[in-house]
C-alpha cells in the first residue's frame, strides 16, 4: 500500500465511529447543520403537517413505516424544535423537542439516513413542495457523520477522491487507460486529450470506466461519428464526484467541485458532457454555481441531451432496430436534474420496439440504490477493495458496521423489487439507464427477482446502433 | 348590552365583541412573524442557467405541481384523501367556512364586501329542507339574497348539515390515524396535532349544535344555552385563527402556496421537468 494511501485510510478511520457518543461533537454537528438552514429548507421543517401523504412514494417504506419521508425527516424537525424555537426549548417532548442523547439515538438516525436516496420521489408528491430528501441527506447526513457514523468505504473514498489518489492506484489506472485505449481503437485516431478550447468536453470520471466502460466508447464513437470538436482529461480529474455530498459534507463536496470545475475551465470548453446520470449531474448541472457563488464558463448536458441535439440536427443517425428495449430514469437525471424526454426521444430514434416503463419521468420508481446505498453491500465491499489492494476488513470498522450494512442489503433487497415488477410490467428484454448505481441495483434485483434482461448504459446501446 | 337575552359579558359577547380583534391581532403579529423569519434565512444564490422548454410546458408543470400529489394520493392512500382532502378541504371544511350563510352573514358584518357571496348566490344553506337563516342568527338578512343560491339540486349535498357531518367524520378518522401512528410508535405524530385536530372538531361539534338548536324544544335549549354553544363555537374559532401562524394551519394561509409555488419553479420552471 502506497504511504499516501496509509495516511488516508488513517484519516478516514479518525472521522469513523460507529461505537461512541462524543456529545460535544453531536452538538457541534447540530448547531452547523441548522444554522445551515436557509428560506427553502426552513419551509422544508416547518410547514410538513405530518400528513404523511409522501411515504407510499418512497423506495423505502415497503421495508418499514418508520423509513417514509415524513418520518425520517421529522428527525430533523425534534433537533430544530429543540435548538431553534422558543416554545421547543421550554417545552421539549411536549412539543416534540429532542436531541440525540445516547449511541443507540445516532444508531437510528444512521439507518435512517440510508434508508433514503435522495430520489425526490417524496418531494413530487409531498401535497406541499416539501423536499424530505433535502432535509434527510442534506442535514441529517451530515449530523450522522460528523458524529462518527459513516461507511468506512465511503470515508475513505470521499478522501481518495479529494486527495486524487487513486491516481496512485494501479488497478484503476489500468482501467483509466485500458478503457481510453480501446476507444482510440474505436475511432481509429489518438484521443483528443486535454485539448483546449474545444466546442465539447467530455468529462469523463474513474467510475464511467469502471462500471461502464463500453459507455465511455460508446460516447466517444458518438462525438467522433458527429465529427464534433471535442476534447477529454488525459488523467480523470474525480472518482465520482463530490462523493462527500453523499456523506453529507457540503464544504468539502465545494472545495471538490471547485478544483473539477477549475480544471474543466483551464481547457476553456464551451460544452461539457457528462455521462454519468447519477449525483454526478445534478451537481454539475445544479448545484455548481449555487456552492460557487458563480456560474462556470461552460454549460452542461448530459449525453442524452447532446444525442438529442445531434438526431434533430441531423449529424449522426441510427439504424432502426426492433429491441425490446425500454429507459429507466436515473432520480438524479429526472426528478432532480429535469432531463426526462431526451433519453425516450433518443431510444425512438433507434428502435421501434422502445416500450417506456409503466412508471417513467416524474413519476420513475427508483431503484432503491442511490444515497450511498449502493456501497452498502458486502460484494461491493470486497470488490473496492480488491481493486484498491487491501483486504476487504479494512473497510469496515467493525461487527455494528457489518450489521449495518447486512440490515441495509436486506432493506434494499424489498426497495429495488417496485422496479423490478415496473420492468417485468414493460416486457423489455434491454434495460438502458445512465448510471452506475441504478445499473448494479436494477442487476441485482433482477437477478434476486428472476428477470432476465441485459442492462446496459445508453451510450453503450445506441453507439452500436449507429449508421 | 343586552342582545337578544344575553349579558354583555356572556362568552358569546366575549368572543364576537372582544376576542375577535384579540385573536386578529395574534394571527397577523404571528404571520408577520413566520413570514420574518423565511425572510431572515433568505440567501441569495446564484442558479444555473434554466432550461427552457417553453411557457406551455411552464403552464402545464403548474398545474401538475398542484394536481400530481392529488392524483398519487387517490392512487395509494385513497382513504386519506377521502377524509383528508376530500371531506375536510374540498367539500368539507373550506365551503363550510367560507359559505355557510351564517359564516356569511357574519363576515359580512365585518367585511360587508363579503356580502357580494350572497349576493352572487354562492351562499349554502343550513340544510336540503330550509334555507332560511334561524331567527335567533344575531344579524338578520338585509334582503332575500341571502336565501337565494345559485347551486340548485345541489343543496342536497351542498349544505350545511351534511358538510358539518363530514368533515366531523373526516376529523374524527384523522385523529384516529393520528392515534394509530402514534401507536406504531412513528415520530411524526405530534402532540399538537391532537390540540389542532382536537379543537377544530369542538368548533365543528359547537357549530352543529349552534345551528341545529331549533330542533329542540324551547324547554330543552333556550336562549341563553344558544348563546353559550354558539359563544363557544366562535371562540374556538377565533383561537383557531389565533394560533394559526403557530401551528398546522399556517398551510392554508402561507405554507402549501410556498411550498407549491416554489417546487414549481425550482422543478418545472429551472429544470424543466416534464
Amino acid at each position: 500500500m502506497p504511504p499516501e494511501f496509509q495516511k488516508v485510510m488513517q484519516e478516514a478511520f479518525a472521522r469513523v465511529d460507529w461505537q461512541g457518543f462524543d456529545k460535544k461533537k453531536v452538538e457541534a454537528a447540530i448547531a452547523e447543520a441548522l444554522a445551515s438552514l436557509d428560506s427553502v429548507k426552513l419551509h422544508f421543517v416547518e410547514n410538513c403537517v405530518g400528513c404523511a401523504a409522501c411515504a407510499p412514494a418512497c423506495p423505502y417504506y415497503v421495508a418499514g413505516e418508520e423509513y417514509g419521508p415524513v418520518e425520517k425527516a421529522e428527525h430533523v424537525r425534534h433537533m430544530y424544535r429543540k435548538k431553534a424555537t422558543i416554545l421547543g426549548m421550554l417545552l421539549g417532548p411536549l412539543k416534540n423537542a429532542k436531541t440525540p442523547k445516547k449511541p443507540e439515538d445516532l444508531d437510528k438516525l444512521v439507518e435512517l439516513v440510508y434508508r433514503c436516496t435522495n430520489c425526490g420521489a417524496c418531494y413530487l408528491s409531498c401535497p406541499f413542495g416539501i423536499d424530505s430528501g433535502a432535509l434527510i441527506k442534506g442535514v441529517l447526513s451530515s449530523i450522522v457523520t460528523k458524529a462518527g457514523r459513516v461507511p468506512v468505504l465511503m470515508s475513505v473514498f470521499e478522501m481518495v477522491e479529494r486527495k486524487k489518489l487513486f491516481l496512485h492506484v494501479p488497478a484503476l489506472m489500468q482501467m483509466w487507460d485500458e478503457t481510453l485505449r480501446k476507444a482510440s481503437e474505436a475511432i481509429g485516431r489518438p484521443l483528443p486529450f486535454d485539448k483546449k478550447d474545444a466546442e465539447y468536453y467530455l468529462f469523463v470520471n474513474l467510475a464511467d470506466v469502471m462500471f461502464y466502460p463500453g459507455a465511455v466508447i460508446g460516447a466517444i464513437r458518438i462525438l467522433d461519428r458527429a465529427g464534433l470538436d471535442w476534447a477529454l482529461p488525459s488523467k480523470p480529474l474525480a472518482f465520482r464526484p463530490p462523493i462527500a455530498a453523499v456523506i453529507g459534507l457540503s464544504k468539502l463536496a465545494k472545495e471538490e467541485m471547485e478544483m473539477v470545475v477549475g480544471e474543466i475551465e483551464k481547457l476553456n470548453p464551451k460544452k461539457v458532457v457528462v455521462l454519468d446520470g447519477g449525483f454526478v449531474y445534478p451537481w454539475m448541472r445544479w448545484q455548481v454555481p449555487k456552492v460557487l457563488g458563480r456560474r462556470p464558463s461552460f454549460k452542461v448536458l448530459h449525453i442524452t441531451e447532446l444525442v438529442a441535439e445531434l438526431l434533430k440536427q441531423g449529424k449522426i443517425k441510427f439504424k432502426k432496430t426492433s429491441d425490446k428495449v425500454t429507459w429507466h430514469d436515473p432520480c438524479q437525471l429526472a426528478r432532480r436534474g429535469g432531463v426526462t424526454e431526451e433519453p425516450m426521444e433518443v431510444l425512438r430514434a433507434v428502435s421501434s420496439e422502445f416500450r417506456p416503463l409503466p412508471h417513467h419521468g416524474a413519476e420513475s420508481y427508483c431503484c432503491g440504490g442511490g444515497g450511498g446505498i449502493g456501497c452498502l453491500s458486502m460484494k461491493m465491499i470486497e470488490m473496492m477493495a480488491q481493486i484498491m489492494g487491501v483486504p476487504a476488513q479494512m473497510f469496515l470498522s467493525g461487527e455494528k458496521e457489518r450489521q449495518f450494512i447486512e440490515k441495509t442489503e436486506q432493506a434494499w433487497a424489498l426497495a429495488v423489487r417496485r422496479k423490478i415488477d415496473d420492468i417485468k410490467k414493460s416486457g423489455a428484454e434491454i434495460v438502458t439507464t445512465a448510471c452506475p448505481v441504478c445499473m448494479h441495483s436494477i442487476e441485482g434485483g433482477a437477478q434476486l427477482y428472476g428477470l432476465k434482461v441485459k442492462v446496459m448504459h445508453i451510450a453503450e446501446y445506441i453507439a452500436d446502433k449507429l449508421e | 348590552m343586552e342582545y337578544l337575552g344575553g349579558a354583555a359579558s356572556d362568552i358569546y359577547s366575549f368572543a364576537v365583541y372582544r376576542f375577535f380583534w384579540i385573536a386578529l391581532a395574534i394571527f397577523a403579529f404571528g404571520s408577520v412573524y413566520r413570514i420574518a423569519k423565511l425572510v431572515l434565512r433568505w440567501r441569495r444564490v446564484v442558479k444555473a442557467e434554466p432550461r427552457r422548454r417553453g411557457v406551455g410546458t411552464m403552464i402545464v408543470g403548474l398545474i401538475r405541481t398542484f394536481l400530481d400529489p392529488i392524483i398519487f394520493s387517490i392512487k395509494t392512500k385513497p382513504y386519506d384523501f377521502i377524509a383528508g382532502m376530500l371531506a375536510l378541504h374540498l367539500v368539507g371544511v373550506i365551503p363550510l367556512i367560507f359559505l355557510l350563510a351564517q359564516h356569511v352573514v357574519f363576515f359580512a358584518y365585518w367585511i360587508p364586501i363579503y356580502g357580494v357571496v350572497a349576493k352572487w348566490g354562492l351562499w349554502i344553506p343550513l340544510s336540503m329542507t330550509t334555507s332560511t337563516l334561524e331567527i335567533t342568527a344575531p344579524i338578520y338578512p338585509s334582503s332575500t339574497s341571502f336565501t337565494n343560491t345559485i347551486w340548485g339540486p345541489l343543496v342536497v349535498i351542498l349544505n350545511g348539515d351534511v358538510l358539518a357531518i363530514l368533515a366531523i367524520l373526516a376529523v374524527a378518522f384523522k385523529l384516529g390515524v393520528k392515534i394509530i401512528e402514534q401507536a406504531h410508535g412513528l415520530q411524526h405524530v405530534r402532540w399538537s396535532d391532537y390540540f389542532s385536530l382536537g379543537l377544530l372538531l369542538f368548533i365543528l361539534l359547537t357549530g352543529f349544535m349552534a345551528a341545529r338548536h331549533h330542533t329542540f324544544s324551547a324547554e330543552t335549549m333556550d336562549v341563553a344555552t344558544y348563546r353559550t354553544i354558539l359563544g363557544l363555537h366562535i371562540l374556538a374559532a377565533e383561537i383557531l385563527l389565533a394560533i394559526t401562524p403557530f401551528s398546522k394551519y399556517w398551510h392554508l394561509v402561507f405554507g402549501y402556496w410556498y411550498g407549491k409555488f416554489h417546487e414549481w419553479y425550482d422543478v418545472r420552471v429551472q429544470k424543466g421537468l416534464t
